[in-house]
């Protein structure tokens, strides 16, 4: 999944020379909390709700702002931005670690997108979510090649459709693979994984 | 009043092969233990249900790749219509096959609204997870939804209740935006079952917002837990929508020898849960309902439930033990032991460790549902 598939498009841009009134006016409007900033049509800054309100108030560093100041006066520069062909994870990591909520997507020069961290929740149900109807399966893996290999092509001898597959390190040595497969009988098929000697956590053994 | 009981010979015909858990087994082990304790089921002139009225709730489309497959012309995308895959294969005569058990649920609704019967126990049916265009779950068409229509269609508001383990979505998304239907589903939670939705924040769109109820449970719930939560959703809801008529799917797969799921309940709990719901039927929907059958795939448990439902719908005193000659019978038949007992024994029924906490979550999902919910009940 790539910032492409979960930006927004096309942006609302303020240009530098726009009042703070005016560009908290658009953010009020369009229900958004990030502005990029444009000079001469070329992305130079952005901006955020909280930016203008801390702007405006008695709180700000050397006294409040008066509304009809310039938004150039107070974006951030320069601005951290996407490409977008980027991995979501990338971006999720860029903002995570800068503690940004928005990254504007620039193909070259151009403003093409923008991605928020409310864009990537989106992209986490994606990924994690029941899309069709599925059991969940969860194996434990030996981290080495050809794992992840001998359980899909087991599942595909068996006929199983894999609608998601998920993994992350478990330990050291081991990943975790869990996955949404296409039937009710989980637990027929975690029997069938054990005797082929898989390490299943989910659906447990049931006695009986 | 004795409760009508639907059944035929050919609901035996819905069948997906001798290894499939959803097997007519469980229906012929159930009616030869009724047979044996003196109440044989009669046969009823039932008819199956005919195209058209399938068409009420499905897609044309699905129907008529159902009907391609049952005379053995498989359409190459049927897959895409939930047919042909390991837990709906495709079967020679597939489509009349259901359409027999959607005859006989719809046949139960008729029967109410005929003012021939305020209870109707179908023994069969119960195909909660086929959708208005796909198949799914074992379920090629959905009965529930045909009868569910029909009812609505007449003018009556339908409850319908679902103690399946797994959740009854083709239920849900069918009927999902009708302010007529409130649909209640208990079942254990789709982080880990299949079909994997039947969260508590699906609660409808549009006019059948707040009508859509799901108590999502964890792995390993006993007995006390289902049943105080059954009571905490069921009786605010069912006493504030006031129904004409109650759709209740028996599912038995909740039980804690059940090969499919993980929910650990015993008859004891099945007992008390069929005798709470017949009170919640006299006192919020007229004494109206049709009873039907659903999963449940360990021969042993789900005949010993549903042999207790029937006894208890037609008021008779349950029997300490099962037949002696019966149980030899099908042991014979199975090449394994059964309970000799209608009930559980006590030793049997499995200790959890994780129980206060398995208690303190579903009680928590219920606070959390009637959070959602309430705004919407005016």
């Amino acid at each position: 999944m790539l910032v492409r598939d979960v930006m927004r498009r096309p942006v609302l841009t303020v240009d530098e020379r726009a009042t703070l009134r005016s560009a908290y006016q658009v953010m009020q409007d369009h229900h958004i909390r990030h502005l990029p900033v444009t000079r001469a049509g070329k992305l130079v800054g952005i901006v955020t709700d909280r930016d203008i309100r801390l702007a405006v108030s008695p709180l700000a560093e050397g006294g409040p702002r008066h509304l009809e100041a310039a938004v150039g006066s107070i974006m951030s520069q320069p601005v951290l931005s996407a490409d977008p062909l980027d991995p979501v994870e990338e971006a999720a990591r860029l903002m995570r670690r800068r503690k940004i909520g928005a990254l504007p997507v620039l193909e070259g020069e151009e403003l093409v997108g923008i991605v928020t961290g409310i864009d990537l929740l989106d992209a986490l149900v994606i990924l994690t979510g029941v899309e069709k109807p599925s059991g969940r399966l969860e194996v434990r893996l030996p981290d080495r090649p050809g794992e992840l290999g001998r359980l899909t092509q087991f599942l595909g001898r068996e006929g199983i459709n894999i609608h998601s597959l998920l993994t992350y390190p478990d330990d050291p040595k081991t990943v975790r693979a869990v996955l949404r497969v296409g039937t009710p009988m989980t637990h027929q098929v975690a029997e069938m994984l054990r005797i082929e000697g898989f390490n299943v956590i989910w659906p447990p053994q049931k006695k009986g | 009043m004795s409760v009508p009981v639907l059944y035929h010979p050919a609901y035996k015909t819905y069948t997906f092969g001798p290894e499939h858990p959803f097997s007519p087994r469980r229906l012929e082990m159930l009616l030869s233990l009724l047979e044996a304790w003196g109440h044989a089921v009669p046969r009823r002139p039932l008819q199956p249900a005919t195209r058209e009225e399938v068409l009420t709730v499905h897609a044309e489309r699905l129907v008529r790749r159902v009907e391609g497959c049952s005379v053995g012309e498989v359409a190459a995308d049927v897959e895409h219509y939930g047919l042909g895959t390991a837990d709906t294969p495709i079967f020679p005569g597939m489509d009349e096959a259901t359409r027999w058990l959607v005859g006989g649920t719809l046949e139960a609704a008729r029967m109410i609204l005929r003012g021939e019967a305020r209870e109707v126990l179908q023994l069969g049916g119960g195909l909660h997870h086929a959708q208005y265009d796909r198949s799914s779950g074992f379920c090629v068409y959905n009965d529930l939804s045909v009868a569910i229509r029909h009812l609505t269609r007449a003018g009556l508001r339908v409850a319908y209740l679902d103690i399946d383990v797994h959740h009854g979505d083709g239920v849900q998304w069918i009927h999902y935006d009708e302010a007529e239907v409130l649909t209640l589903s208990l079942h254990e939670s789709g982080r880990y079952l299949f079909p994997g939705t039947g969260a508590i924040y699906e609660i409808g769109k549009g006019a059948g917002l707040g009508r859509k109820l799901n108590v999502p449970l964890e792995p390993f719930t006993q007995d006390e837990s289902y049943l105080e939560v059954f009571e905490a959703v069921l009786e605010p809801a069912l006493a504030w929508f006031r129904p004409d008529v109650m759709v209740i799917q028996c599912g038995a797969d909740a039980h804690f020898l059940d090969p499919l799921a993980d929910l650990v309940l015993s008859t004891r709990a099945y007992q008390k849960l069929f005798l709470r719901m017949r009170e919640y039927v006299r006192e919020f929907s007229g004494g109206k309902a049709v009873y039907t059958l659903g999963g449940g795939y360990s021969l042993d448990a789900t005949t010993r439930v549903w042999a207790m439902l029937y006894l208890l719908l037609q008021g008779h005193p349950l029997p300490d033990r099962l037949p002696e000659a019966w149980r030899q019978h099908w042991e014979g038949q199975l090449h394994k032991a059964l309970t000799p007992t209608l009930h559980d024994a006590a030793d049997s029924i499995p200790k959890i460790p994780r129980r206060p906490e398995i208690v303190r979550h579903n009680w928590g999902q219920v606070v959390r549902l009637l959070e959602l919910v309430k705004p919407y009940w005016t």
